[in-house]
């Protein structure tokens, strides 16, 4: 089981669901996925789309600063 | 389009501002609605024109993992209009609505656009008060905030801005007239106020009270009770704007009458509600502050007077000429609170009937006394509809 790390700090709706998607899409069953996003609305988004989503699970949401003290939120994901 | 030029290769997506969809929708001409927003932001905050205007939602983030289900449930043969918070991901759906031959367009700016668009709206005045002054209200539609531009030969005063101060600017000059002071009627507690903002870009006074228990950080030219402001200059007409000390929504709270008949109440009295005085722990004293402004000092306005808010609580609030306004003798007899005769029943029921505070409102306030804030936050702050009112009486349509 693998764990990828996507970084998309800066980018706002639709851009982290869009390649959160993008990247699950690439790997196997049970691997782990890491999102770091700047954006606040990407905590209810992510819990929104894996409502739906065939092949993502929510394990996780924290929030954590960065360097500068900007809130981060982090998202973990696992393909199903 | 006189948009700048397309640095990417993809298909422009067609767009329109809110301030040429609010229009139509107010027309109630047909199109569809599609909210792409997360079920708690489409729930907690909607567009509200003046007709009510079909309406779906469909995540957008659906649209990211299953594009043809998404697409499916959008009847066809329609003019679509998506709508997201900020309109990335509207635009991201309009696309493939497009592409899947739907005619669609983006709400540029989304919600955010929404919460920012001012609608100006001329107050009709008797054709002898019309040859001296303008006065308009500005309808800060997505909130439901109403400021206030005077207007009277070449010199103007606003009051209670918004914070796109460039726009009260424009606006002003656009009618031949200076701004020459700022007001507000009160600290704020549900936005942040442009007025500090405006005056200093002008270098004009700037009027606001904070009253007791609040520290200012910032300079204002004091005004007294009773005080009168002249507004005309050199053209030979003119008018006058009288401060009212009107405390209980703050203990600063000030109204300001406008040619004596027309009265800026702030948050003091709405046209169907008055102002919640909970808002800073001390909800007794204010409260019966509030209810010696109403029963007392506003006992000596002829019944005549047109009473102008700060707020208004939903659509129904807006009379046939567009605007939210009300007869004070009106406003005596249909105001539940204006009803009760003594202070502490008042209180009491002012009490019962407060919902949650505005949001982030502690902060809205600091910022109105002059705290920093950067332009994220304050954004983030602002977002949803204003909560000032005591009680909500469900207004027709709301």
């Amino acid at each position: 089981m693998a764990l990828k790390k996507l970084d998309v700090r800066g980018a706002k709706c639709p851009i982290p669901i869009v390649k959160a998607k993008k990247e699950m899409d690439t790997m196997a069953p049970g691997d782990q996925l890491e999102v770091t996003s700047t954006d606040p609305g990407s905590v209810p988004d992510f819990q929104g789309w894996v409502k739906t989503a065939k092949h993502a699970l929510l394990k996780e949401q924290r929030m954590e600063k960065d360097e500068a003290g900007k809130d981060l939120y982090i998202h973990l994901l696992e393909r199903t | 389009m006189a948009d700048a030029p397309n640095e990417t290769a993809e298909p422009q997506v067609p767009t329109v501002e809110v301030g040429a969809l609010l229009p139509r929708l107010d027309r109630g001409e047909k199109v569809l609605l599609l909210d792409v927003r997360n079920d708690d932001e489409f729930e907690t905050w909607k567009i509200e024109p003046h007709r009510p205007v079909e309406t779906l939602h469909v995540p957008y983030f659906d649209f990211i993992e299953d594009a043809e289900a998404s697409i499916a449930k959008i009847p066809k043969g329609r003019d679509v209009v998506v709508l997201c918070a900020q309109g990335g991901s509207s635009e991201l759906v309009a696309g493939m609505l497009q592409e899947a031959g739907i005619s669609s367009a983006n709400v540029k700016g989304g919600m955010i656009a929404y919460g920012l668009y001012l609608e100006p709206v001329r107050v009709p005045l008797e054709a002898e008060a019309a040859a001296r002054y303008e006065l308009w209200q500005v309808n800060r539609r997505g909130k439901a905030c109403l400021s206030y531009v005077v207007v009277s030969g070449e010199e103007a005063v606003v009051v209670d801005p918004s914070r796109h101060v460039e726009w009260y600017q424009g606006f002003v000059a656009e009618r031949g007239a200076r701004i020459v002071r700022v007001l507000d009627t009160h600290v704020h507690a549900d936005h942040v106020s442009g007025g500090p903002a405006l005056a200093r870009a002008l270098s004009v006074p700037y009027f606001v009270a904070a009253g007791k228990g609040f520290e200012l950080k910032q300079p204002v030219t004091p005004l007294a009770d009773g005080e009168t402001i002249r507004l005309g200059g050199a053209t030979g007409v003119s008018i006058e704007v009288r401060v009212l000390s009107t405390p209980g929504h703050t203990p600063g709270s000030t109204s300001f009458l406008v040619d004596r008949r027309h009265l800026l109440t702030g948050d003091t009295l709405f046209v169907a509600s008055v102002g919640r005085p909970d808002l800073g722990g001390h909800v007794v004293e204010w409260g019966h502050a509030l209810f010696d402004t109403l029963k007392r000092r506003l006992a000596d306005l002829p019944g005549e007077t047109r009473v102008l808010p700060a707020h208004y609580g939903g659509i129904g609030e807006i009379s046939a000429e567009g605007v939210v306004w009300g007869r004070l003798a009106d406003l005596r007899r249909t105001v539940p609170e204006m009803q009760i005769a003594t202070a502490d029943a008042f209180v009491a029921a002012v009490r019962g009937a407060v919902k949650e505070p505005p949001k982030a409102y502690a902060e809205i306030i600091q910022v109105n006394l002059g705290a920093a804030a950067s332009e994220e936050k304050i954004s983030e702050w602002e977002l949803g509809k204003n909560q000032c009112a005591a009680s909500a009486k469900k207004a027709a349509g709301a």
